[in-house]
């Protein structure tokens, strides 16, 4: 019996396929098919070949697209913006001829409210994308960490799998949590801040914003580190737990048992072989899923803060510079909550990581 | 969490009337003691958080 069959088979037998392809579908759905190209069976049967799993450039052609559109779609809320500052430098302009009067500093009030609305309502928006795809990664980790976990202790790491298992899923939950309700929503206040600041003539809020904003990162990137120093410790102490049980089980197998217990070790050992790299089969199709689901919401994200900082450039040199300076924190802002997702998927993908190393094979 | 958003509300709110009426304050000597005092109800619906 060669490894190829011995793989296809346990593959059947101790993989719930309906899971993955679930994932993949949803996934597929959610990247404009962006993620058909790594579905589980392609990844498999790439490896056994051992042939390159990005073996086409459609994908990097693919996200070029997504991106042109993202910034094509951006740059209408742009032309509003810049609409809208060019007919306040106008009111400036025009009305300074007829003295300081509180109309014209209300119309351009008013103009500088349209800009914040219409501001408000893209950032919003984004915002609730950011939020939806952080569950969206949560949810993958949550379906593909039982598959995961299970394969494990196929392979005879009994204790990896126990005490990970449970360990991962609060860990997983916890930071979904945080990220949902704390951090997401400081960077959304320090948003809302930064806009109101840009109404005023005076600085009131403006260090305010700041440091919300700050914190909001601050506080992402502590509670990142300590979930990977947790998990990572937790890993390498039950690894060995695992190995020394392990090496004793093969060990009385191959000695105590006359005449066959040498080739029983040895075809176990192939047997645990395959069982891992099935593993390792599973933890790349999640790597690559989470990393495709965090692309495109990242992209959009990128493409609409670049128009924003375009924006912020473009205006200064007819609105009040107040305003152009709010523009371009706002774009400042949704590149904090970019790297706020982007942040969470890289825990999520050293998780997978600390699974995949777990098993060793 | 809901706590914030009513303060971030609020706290918008609050300095979006107070431009408008710096706006339309008449010019007179008691207008910069005004603008003073609004700066302290600004300050004062910062410090609302931690009620």
């Amino acid at each position: 019996m060669n490894y190829v069959e011995i793989i296809r088979k346990q593959r059947k037998n101790y993989l719930d396929t309906e899971d993955t392809d679930a994932l993949s579908d949803y996934a597929g759905k959610l990247t404009d098919g962006l993620s058909d190209s790594f579905t589980l069976d392609k990844i498999l049967s790439a490896t056994l070949k051992g042939e390159s799993i990005f073996d086409d450039g459609q994908l990097i052609e693919d996200l070029k697209t997504l991106f042109l559109y993202e910034i094509r779609s951006a740059m209408v809320i742009g032309a509003e913006i810049i609409t809208v500052c060019i007919i306040i430098g106008l009111i400036k302009n025009l009305s300074s001829s007829f003295g300081k009067s509180a109309v014209n500093q209300i119309a351009g009030l008013i103009c500088a409210m349209v800009i914040v609305g219409l501001a408000m309502t893209n950032f919003y928006d984004i915002y609730n994308l950011t939020i939806s795809s952080v569950k969206t990664i949560t949810y993958t980790m949550e379906v593909l960490l039982p598959v995961l976990i299970a394969l494990i202790i196929a392979m005879g790491r009994v204790a990896s799998g126990t005490i990970m298992s449970p360990l991962l899923l609060a860990a997983i939950t916890a930071f979904q949590s945080v990220i949902k309700n704390i951090i997401l929503p400081l960077v959304f206040v320090s948003t809302v801040l930064t806009m109101v600041n840009c109404l005023t003539e005076k600085d009131y809020v403006n260090q305010l914003s700041k440091f919300l904003r700050r914190a909001a990162l601050f506080a992402c990137g502590l509670i990142i580190t300590l979930m990977t120093g947790i998990i990572t410790v937790q890993g390498i102490i039950v690894k060995s737990t695992d190995s020394l049980l392990m090496d004793t089980a093969r060990y009385s197998l191959d000695n105590f048992i006359p005449i066959v217990g040498g080739f029983a070790s040895d075809t176990i050992d192939l047997f645990l072989k395959c069982m891992g790299s099935i593993k390792n089969v599973v933890g790349v199709f999640g790597i690559i899923t989470i990393v495709l689901l965090m692309l495109s919401p990242i992209i959009k994200i990128v493409a609409v803060a670049l128009v924003y900082k375009i924006i912020g450039l473009l205006t200064e040199a007819v609105a009040p510079p107040k305003l152009s300076s709010g523009i371009s924190d706002i774009g400042s802002s949704l590149i904090t909550m970019g790297a706020v997702l982007f942040f969470s998927s890289l825990l999520f993908i050293i998780f997978i990581t600390c699974i995949i190393n777990l098993g060793g094979g | 969490m809901d706590n914030i958003a009513t303060w971030a509300k609020d706290l918008f709110l609050l300095i979006l009337s107070i431009t408008f009426i710096e706006i339309l304050l008449p010019e007179s000597n008691m207008a910069k003691y005004l603008k003073f005092i609004f700066s302290v109800i600004i300050l004062a619906g910062i410090l609302n958080i931690f009620k």
